[in-house]
């Protein structure tokens, strides 16, 4: 770390975030830790807006974290520049790694909450970390952004209302895949599909999402097998083996992340792409930027929050601007949901005047708001946020990127109300399950 | 669909692939442990930060060369040699305080080493992953797909286990290497420096886990976490094989990964615990492992 950037003080991230890069984040990280360890002043403590940011940089998850944890601090040092909420809360960003693992999740959130004092918690990144601490930030009143954890669970059976989905979650997700697919189906006639999924929530979860609506779309086309493989796994010959071996006509992947990656590589390598259409698999900007070199021309694949299909939003601007500006990279799909997630909260806050965490709740309960992806409106019975459910698209190279994005053309953007749980009563039903 | 040649060739050649992923893994695993009685929980570890250094070093001269298979093999060369030295210091400085330590103390100590080198790791390279790109074609054969790219590895791990065994079965120091793991003392007495056959083991062990992660760079990014997947994989296959017994790792190896990759074609959501399964029998019928010595045990 440089010595002009000796201390960290809440005032100060403007500076420290300027040039800031990842490895200067774990740095200046464990440079916060100690700084807990340090008597606070009783001023600074009423001041602060406490927020906790629960994302991995070690497992299956950190190659999304990455854009999350950069978003959340350029963000928080935008508004700290000015002074922070209201102009007058400076924002205290505490790190913790979940490390993908939901009980190492439940322990940092508890640590975050006794210790920290924040007031929010923000990312989680898995699915099962979002759900192992929605437990605690129940009980605890504390407010909880899932900005990029989706399980539709999150926001159904585990509902609880200190939790605001800012992601589409797994079931839209699907069934934007579905609409896209059903269409493929119906052209090319395709009758038999495998499934290939991260043995966890999210894809259990989403590839369930994808079965039960693809079954109600298009009833004849038959699933001849589903492969679950561990988080985490680093070897996938034997599973694409398996995959060629049923000959399907297609095979649906419900996998993200680090192993996300491993698969497409493996797997273009091993010629399945040849031999099975590969529609709807997860494509962010990520993999985008990641394997611009390799990611196959042509290939259908679903994004959640692409920055090139809302460069007319004023927000989206904002943030690649802001990231352009502190990385020299484009904002991956998992930094802007983290940018949406803490301008949502400024606007909460700015909208009620005060940063007291049930009048934040509030405020953003059926609160319509500004984001990267239009003006979206939070559902009254589950706080999902009423953004694009999928964007799912063509892979092709863009004169305007140094990567491959979605072909613009032929890009489906699904609303989130033609996918999502159909009623408000439906959604209820779910919900009485936790109890 | 079983009896199909291109869906037993397909599975056949993934079960091999893994298995000698898992091989060139746990062959350092189990050498160190054979000779030196120390067990290197940061084995895979070591093996993540070799592939770190390989991928800056492709990425390095792959911009004054090209990105290509050459390049990779001269990262691959400086990589394992860097960690080469990398082992032996860690031997020298830290693994040497372990001798006749109780397995919990060792345990500790290569724990904290995961601890260090993966936040060494964040520090250097930061969290997301790093992986190389080489346009590898699929190969047809026997109406299926294959990696070609699954024969370099094939052959990687087939030529490690027999550079191992004409190492420790043809050349002089590797009979002592023989010979000190049956008596350390008398090794000794011939006026043969222990301390030094000691690094130079655990310094392989450490070459060989790096070489592995050169050699996977084009199939899997290398990223934090993986190793502690991997090394429990590793601890199935030697507890299979028997610590100490480079033939037994080589066969449990060869096992655990065919078995694995059919275990995916016939019952997909009992693949693992197929492994275990095998890991449990043993256990109970020979807690020395397939090749081990009861001696050992």
């Amino acid at each position: 770390m440089s010595t002009k950037r000796p201390h960290i003080s809440d005032h100060k991230w403007e500076q420290v975030l300027k040039s800031m890069d990842r490895r200067e984040f774990i740095v200046t990280s464990a440079a916060a830790g100690v700084l807990t360890m340090v008597p606070r002043f009783a001023q600074a403590a009423a001041d602060t807006y406490r927020l906790g940011l629960l994302l991995p940089v070690t497992g299956t998850g950190a190659n999304y974290a990455d854009g999350g944890i950069k978003a959340v601090m350029n963000a928080t040092a935008a508004i700290n520049a000015k002074g922070g909420f209201l102009g007058k809360h400076p924002i205290e960003v505490s790190y913790r790694d979940t490390h993908t693992k939901p009980d190492i999740a439940a322990r940092e959130a508890r640590d975050l909450i006794s210790r920290e004092n924040v007031q929010t918690i923000v990312g989680t990144y898995s699915s099962a970390c979002a759900m192992a601490i929605q437990e605690i930030i129940h009980e605890r009143k504390i407010l909880h952004l899932a900005a990029t954890s989706n399980s539709s669970k999150i926001v159904n059976e585990n509902f609880t209302p200190y939790t605001y989905q800012f992601c589409p979650n797994s079931k839209m997700q699907s069934g934007s895949v579905v609409v896209a697919v059903a269409e493929m189906i119906k052209k090319n006639g395709w009758k038999t599909y495998v499934t290939i999924g991260q043995d966890y929530e999210w894809g259990r979860d989403t590839q369930k999402g994808f079965v039960t609506a693809l079954a109600r779309k298009s009833p004849a086309t038959k699933l001849k097998k589903e492969l679950w493989f561990k988080l985490g796994e680093t070897e996938f010959s034997s599973y694409i083996s398996a995959i060629m071996a049923s000959k399907p006509d297609f095979a649906y992947g419900a996998i993200a992340g680090k192993d996300n990656r491993t698969f497409i590589r493996q797997a273009q390598a091993m010629g399945l792409f040849k031999r099975v259409a590969y529609p709807g698999g997860l494509i962010s900007v990520t993999e985008m930027q990641q394997q611009r070199k390799s990611l196959p021309r042509g290939m259908i694949g679903l994004a959640r929050c692409p920055f090139f299909a809302h460069l007319d939003q004023p927000l989206m601007q904002k943030y690649i601007k802001m990231h352009r500006a502190k990385h020299d990279a484009y904002p991956t799909d998992w930094a802007c949901m983290h940018y949406d997630a803490i301008y949502g909260l400024e606007q909460a806050i700015d909208k009620i005047g005060n940063i007291g965490t049930e009048a934040v709740k509030a405020a953003l309960k059926g609160a319509t708001m500004d984001t990267c992806r239009g003006k979206a409106t939070f559902r009254d019975c589950n706080n999902q946020l009423n953004i694009p459910a999928g964007y799912v698209g063509a892979v092709w190279d863009s004169p305007d990127y140094p990567f491959p994005i979605f072909n613009p053309d032929t890009m489906i953007i699904v609303k989130a109300e033609e996918v999502w749980t159909p009623t408000c009563d439906d959604v209820r039903k779910l919900q009485k399950k936790r109890a | 669909m079983l009896l199909d040649p291109g869906v037993i060739f397909g599975q056949l050649l993934g079960g091999l692939s893994r298995a000698m992923i898992l091989f060139l893994l746990s062959s350092g695993l189990s050498l160190t442990f054979g000779v030196m009685n120390i067990l290197n929980f940061a084995h895979a570890t070591l093996w993540l930060l070799g592939g770190y250094i390989t991928f800056s070093i492709f990425t390095y001269f792959g911009e004054f060369l090209g990105e290509n298979g050459w390049v990779l093999a001269l990262a691959i060369v400086f990589g394992t040699s860097i960690m080469v030295g990398v082992g032996y210091l860690i031997e020298r400085f830290l693994i040497r305080r372990m001798y006749g330590r109780e397995l919990p103390e060792q345990l500790l100590l290569t724990f904290a080493l995961i601890l260090i080198i993966g936040d060494l790791i964040k520090l250097v390279w930061g969290v997301e992953d790093r992986s190389i790109y080489l346009p590898i074609e699929p190969l047809e054969m026997l109406d299926t797909y294959v990696n070609p790219y699954y024969f370099v590895i094939v052959s990687s791990g087939i030529a490690v286990a027999a550079g191992l065994w004409w190492f420790l079965q043809k050349t002089r120091y590797g009979m002592i290497v023989r010979a000190a793991v049956y008596s350390r003392d008398m090794v000794s007495a011939l006026g043969i420096r222990i301390p030094l056959i000691y690094a130079g083991v655990f310094a392989l062990g450490i070459g060989i886990a790096a070489f592995a992660a050169g050699v996977f760079l084009p199939l899997m990014p290398m990223a934090l976490g993986v190793d502690i997947d991997l090394i429990i994989q590793c601890f199935a296959v030697v507890v299979i094989g028997g610590f100490g017994s480079i033939l037994g790792t080589f066969v449990a190896s060869i096992i655990v990964g065919v078995v694995y990759s059919f275990s995916i074609l016939i019952w997909p959501d009992g693949a693992l615990a197929v492994v275990f399964l095998i890991v449990i029998a043993v256990l109970i019928w020979r807690p020395w492992g397939l090749f081990g010595t009861e001696l050992r045990y």
